[in-house]
């Protein structure tokens, strides 16, 4: 619903706007740990592409690092029986296999295979928790699988919202009617869109997105539907916010857009949740493992 | 509420006996009316020089005056209008309706200078922004079209957001703490065009009176400012035109007796070209706005007079069919002037007023309805007791709808479902006494005492929580989220969910050191009980307004004004200057990434915070003379903060809570530290005048990120503690000149041609400055939108 303020501050700016990129002095931070954890589970493969990109955050006009010094990446797995209690863990030991890449997958030096079954995420109710160890800091987080539906159809269309230099596309989807759905459209390019199923439950819904770009014939779009939960939903739609910029007089206040990793370095276990006392210290990013199905299209 | 209406009746008697118990008193009373047109005139002053004693007539051009007996020479003055003296004889209670005539007819040298701007040494009230509808029309705006919040802006202690934003900031406050009122009804949304231009066509309004502080116990329902609009009643003597043709819109307004001296009626109407803009766009899009202003007037008898009057206004945008918006103010309104005797004068009024947004999506599938209503009636007294004694009470009773948005699919093939967001009603009661006493020659009172009582009546679905808290805060990840329902009940219309009530005692004094020289304070308590929900900088026409209930307390104001007052010997200078301090409680914030739209638990995303705001104001004025104008300064502070909750372990909160901006006060938006305004006429000949206005603001807080992360591709700025920067400073020009060709004899028609240049040195100042990632090189780079550049116009307005 955000993205009606968005579509009036386009109308606003295109009443009298005038853009010029000027040079600012921001203010610049200590560099803070930043978790890119999204694992999407293709439940036609066998194996989760298990990813976790570490990065420093950097000022707004310096390059972003890679992490490549983590002393420890681990996935830990506590498989809950019917009453929510772990009966079993596992643990997924994660090593930097391109050096200085700071992306982390499963360590194939180990004698037990490290990789993350689907079908161990499918079938048990899995509380996962990302453990990191970097320059004697601690950092966690936890998450759940969350589900999502199939696109039903995915189609061209021939409209534009502001200008010519616009794509229609046309997505079409079944609300699942059992529950509250939130999803995350990945439309490629850095184009995302964080979307709840309020007024459309257990429908068959339609809606048009458009891409700011008028595509060549030849080339190939690929829509992605992820599954989130509320928590992961809010994240993504402050993110979404926050790089869409150009609100004008509707933008709304910023935030810090802090995702679900922490700092636990001074904390004795995870049962103990108080950080009111250090509110400055926190890494940024998600970790979230959430199922993905995609369509693809060629533009005529 | 109870022992105040015990207490009420005694404490008329009261100060009835002490104006009664004096020697022998004669009453005049009536009205004071243009001669020309039977308007009646506001703010006319009825001086008794012998006794340094007076009235002045009141809003529908009413006075009384009471006198010992005796003979007195009377005189009657309005500047701008010949002034009237005349000797009456008190010695039995009459009635009198004075008519002035204007001055300018008679000379040919034009002097224009209003009353209504001029300083009032001896009165209590204080804060008060006056200008003339004269003024206004010629204060240069962008794209020539007369516009009145653009003008009140030019005033100390009153900004906004800059160009294109909507609505105005009062000494700090937020916009929605604004009571806007037109002939007495409530205006929701002052604006056309998200800012471009207010709702109120010039040509329709007769007086205009802006209340910074110190605000009579009359008004309420809003902590920060009372602009209070009277539309003309319409000539009663014989028909005219007069309108104009501009850049962007064009004004008709017919007025005229329906029957002579007795009735008359006013129609106004405003449009806007359609495809403003439209050149930026070459789809087929729509941008419009109209606006029609109606009244009816209808006096049966010396005591008795009806108005009838109206406002209908809408913006229409639509884009490709695809996005369609519609939004506007309706008003309806209807009022019975009643004298009961020459010292009590009445007003009752019935008024309806409503607020529309509508908005098609066809690329999703629906349509979206929004909006409020209220039913409000009011009854006014105005009682004159002595020369020296006014008391002033009333009644007011407003019913509300609210209804936050009802989704509706636009198609079959929609998969939308329809669905209406739980209205929301209340009702909100008030009773006032309002006192202004002359307690000696140099020492005013007023002071007065507002009750008011707001009930949230029951609705379809009401959500409950836990520990009834419907916000949750994580002290882990020190996020507030939304906590989820645990029950839903129905209470129904009848049943009140949650009552308040609150005592506003309004007090100011005024003690004059000389006739020239006063000094003057007040202490203002204001409750209001709606709060517009946006967390925007400036308020968007889709913005909802929510009542006070049981997660939602009223917010409650404390002001403090002290001021000095001066007028030069000759009154062609006028000199003020104030300080105030206000503390506003229970101001509403919201939660990080709070999604106001289309949400049905509101209560889930705010948090009640409080505000405060801290100035100093001067004002020096030129009232007469070729050159006429001001110079305003103002510097102030303007600040929120929203703490952690209180421990509250009965409520299953641990008191361990960071709040928003981890609880630390942080500027609000609408904190500007200098805010600067020249504005100057000149009025060289009968034919020409010139009129320049310049403005100096702090730029408006904002925040820079603090940093910039990557996640999944995209490139994010983070941000620190809110609003830590500001925008570049604010600044502009802008100059007009008026020419009035000689009128030929043989021709009725009188027009003026009006020439403006908005921004004349194309300052280029920033709307807003967005950081983002270029889709092109990759680079991330800062980008400063700026509205308008220089813009001349012209615009020509007539009347015959």
């Amino acid at each position: 619903m955000k993205r009606w303020l968005l579509l009036l501050s386009i109308f606003w700016f295109g009443l009298a706007g005038c853009e010029e990129v000027i040079d600012v002095d921001v203010p610049v931070e200590e560099p803070r740990l930043v978790v890119d954890g999204l694992l999407r589970v293709d439940t036609s493969q066998t194996y989760v592409p298990v990813e976790v990109r570490l990065t420093r955050t950097a000022g707004f006009f310096e390059e972003i690092q890679p992490v490549t010094d983590a002393d420890q990446v681990i996935i830990f797995l506590q498989i809950l029986d019917e009453n929510g209690l772990p009966s079993r863990t596992v643990v997924k030991s994660l090593t930097q296999l391109e050096e200085g890449s700071g992306v982390y997958v499963p360590d194939p030096s180990f004698d037990t295979d490290q990789r993350l079954l689907v079908s161990t995420v499918v079938e048990n109710d899995i509380l996962y928790t990302l453990l990191i160890s970097w320059k004697g800091r601690r950092y966690a987080a936890q998450t759940k699988y969350v589900t999502s539906v199939p696109i039903d159809n995915l189609r061209l269309g021939d409209g534009t919202l502001f200008d010519e230099d616009e794509t229609e596309l046309i997505v079409r989807f079944t609300d699942d009617p059992d529950q509250d759905n939130f999803y995350v459209f990945d439309f490629g390019f850095g184009n995302f869109l964080a979307s709840e199923d309020t007024f459309y439950k257990g429908q068959e819904f339609e809606f048009s997105y458009f891409y700011d770009e008028a595509f060549e014939p030849g080339r190939e779009l690929q829509v992605g539907i992820l599954g989130a939960d509320r928590t992961f939903f809010n994240y993504m739609d402050l993110l979404i916010a926050q790089t869409e910029g150009q609100q004008g007089p509707f933008q709304t206040p910023v935030a810090t857009v802090r995702g679900n990793v922490f700092d636990v370095t001074d904390l004795d276990n995870m049962e103990n949740i108080d950080n009111v006392a250090q509110p400055e210290v926190f890494p940024l990013g998600y970790f979230a493992i959430v199922q993905e199905f995609t369509e693809q299209i060629t533009i005529e | 509420m109870r022992l105040i209406l015990r207490l009420l009746p005694a404490l008329l008697v009261v100060l009835s006996i002490a104006a009664g118990r004096a020697q022998e008193r004669f009453t005049l009373s009536g009205t004071v009316t243009e001669a020309k047109s039977n308007e009646t005139l506001i703010g006319v002053s009825i001086l008794v020089p012998e006794l340094r004693t007076g009235a002045v007539t009141n809003e529908y051009g009413f006075y009384s005056l009471t006198l010992p007996r005796g003979t007195y020479e009377i005189v009657v003055s309005y500047l701008g209008f010949r002034e009237v003296r005349q000797s009456i004889t008190f010695d039995d209670s009459r009635r009198i309706d004075f008519q002035l005539e204007e001055e300018a007819e008679q000379l040919d040298e034009v002097i224009l200078t209003e009353d209504v701007e001029r300083l009032d040494i001896r009165k209590p009230q204080m804060s008060v922004a006056a200008l003339s509808v004269e003024t206004i029309k010629k204060i240069p705006v962008v794209l020539g079209e007369a516009d009145v919040i653009k003008s009140i802006i030019l005033l100390p202690g009153v900004t906004n957001a800059g160009e294109s934003s909507s609505g105005f900031n009062v000494r700090g406050g937020a916009a929605d703490q604004n009571l806007i009122l037109l002939d007495e009804a409530t205006i929701f949304n002052s604006s056309h065009l998200f800012g471009f231009f207010s709702v109120f066509n010039p040509d329709a309004i007769k007086d205009i009176k802006l209340y910074k502080g110190g605000i009579p116990a009359r008004y309420g329902g809003r902590v920060s400012s009372v602009l209070d609009i009277f539309q003309k009643e319409g000539n009663s003597k014989e028909f005219h035109l007069s309108g104009g043709i501009g850049a962007v819109a064009s004004r008709l307004l017919a007025e005229g007796p329906i029957v002579k001296d007795k009735a008359s009626f006013l129609i106004g109407g405003r449009a806007s070209y359609a495809h403003l803009f439209i050149p930026l766009f070459d789809l087929d899009n729509r941008a419009y706005f109209y606006d029609l202003n109606t009244k009816l007037n209808y006096q049966v008898d010396e005591k008795n007079n009806l108005f009838l009057s109206g406002y209908f206004g809408r913006d229409l945008f639509s884009i490709n069919d695809l996005f369609v918006n519609t939004y506007g103010n309706a008003v309806f309104n209807f009022r019975w002037n009643h004298i009961f005797s020459d010292k009590l004068f009445s007003n009752l009024s019935l008024i309806y007023s409503d607020y529309y947004y509508g908005l098609e999506l066809d690329f999703v599938g629906f349509e979206w309805d929004s909006g409020i209503q209220n039913f409000n009636v009011k009854y006014d007294l105005k009682h004159y007791l002595s020369d020296k004694l006014q008391v002033n009470y009333g009644l007011n009773n407003i019913y509300y709808v609210f209804n936050p948005g009802k989704i509706i699919p636009n198609s079959e093939e929609s998969g939308i479902v329809e669905e209406q967001l739980t209205k929301k009603y209340a009702n909100e009661n008030a009773l006032y006494v309002d006192v202004s006493h002359e307690l000696t020659e140099n020492l005013s009172l007023g002071y007065g005492l507002r009750v008011s009582q707001f009930n949230r009546l029951g609705q379809d679905e009401f959500y409950v929580y836990e520990n009834n808290n419907p916000v949750d805060f994580d002290p882990f990840s020190l996020v507030y989220q939304e906590a989820t329902p645990i029950d839903t009940i129905n209470p129904g219309r009848g049943e009140t969910l949650k009552k308040f009530l609150n005592f506003e005692p309004r007090i100011s004094a005024a003690y004059a050191l000389n006739d020239r020289t006063s000094i003057k304070a007040s202490y203002t308590r204001m409750a209001q009980y709606l709060h517009l929900l946006s967390n925007t900088s400036s308020p968007t026409p889709l913005d909802v307004w929510t009542p006070s209930g049981p997660f939602v307390e009223p917010q409650l104001l404390d002001q403090y004004a002290l001021g000095f007052f001066r007028n030069s010997q000759s009154g062609e200078y006028s000199f003020e200057t104030e300080v105030f301090y206000k503390e506003v409680d229970n101001r509403i914030d919201y939660i990080d990434g709070a999604n106001l739209i289309a949400n049905n638990a509101i209560e889930r995303v705010i948090l009640n915070g409080e505000a405060r705001a801290y100035g100093w104001e001067l004002l020096l004025r030129k009232n007469s003379g070729s050159l006429t104008g001001w110079i305003a300064y103002t510097l102030s502070r303007s600040e929120q903060r929203t703490p952690g909750r209180e421990l509250d372990i009965d409520n299953g909160r641990s008191g361990l809570e960071t709040g928003i901006n981890f609880g630390e006060w942080y500027s609000s938006p609408y904190d500007k530290t200098h805010d600067l305004t020249i504005y100057a006429n000149y009025e060289l000949s009968r034919r020409w005048s010139f009129n320049a206005n310049f403005l100096y603001q702090t730029g408006q807080p904002t925040n820079y990120p603090v940093g910039q992360f990557q996640f999944e591709g995209l490139v994010v700025p983070y941000y620190g503690l809110r609003n830590q920067e500001r925008l570049p400073d604010y600044h502009r020009l802008d100059i007009a000149a008026t020419l009035r060709p000689t009128p030929k004899p043989n021709r009725k028609i009188q027009g003026e041609w009006v020439f403006s240049i908005y921004n004349v040195y194309n300052r280029m100042n920033a709307a807003s400055i967005n950081f983002r990632q270029n889709q092109d090189t990759g680079r991330n780079e800062a980008v400063r939108t700026s509205i308008f550049g220089i813009v001349p116009s012209v615009t020509y307005n007539f009347r015959f």
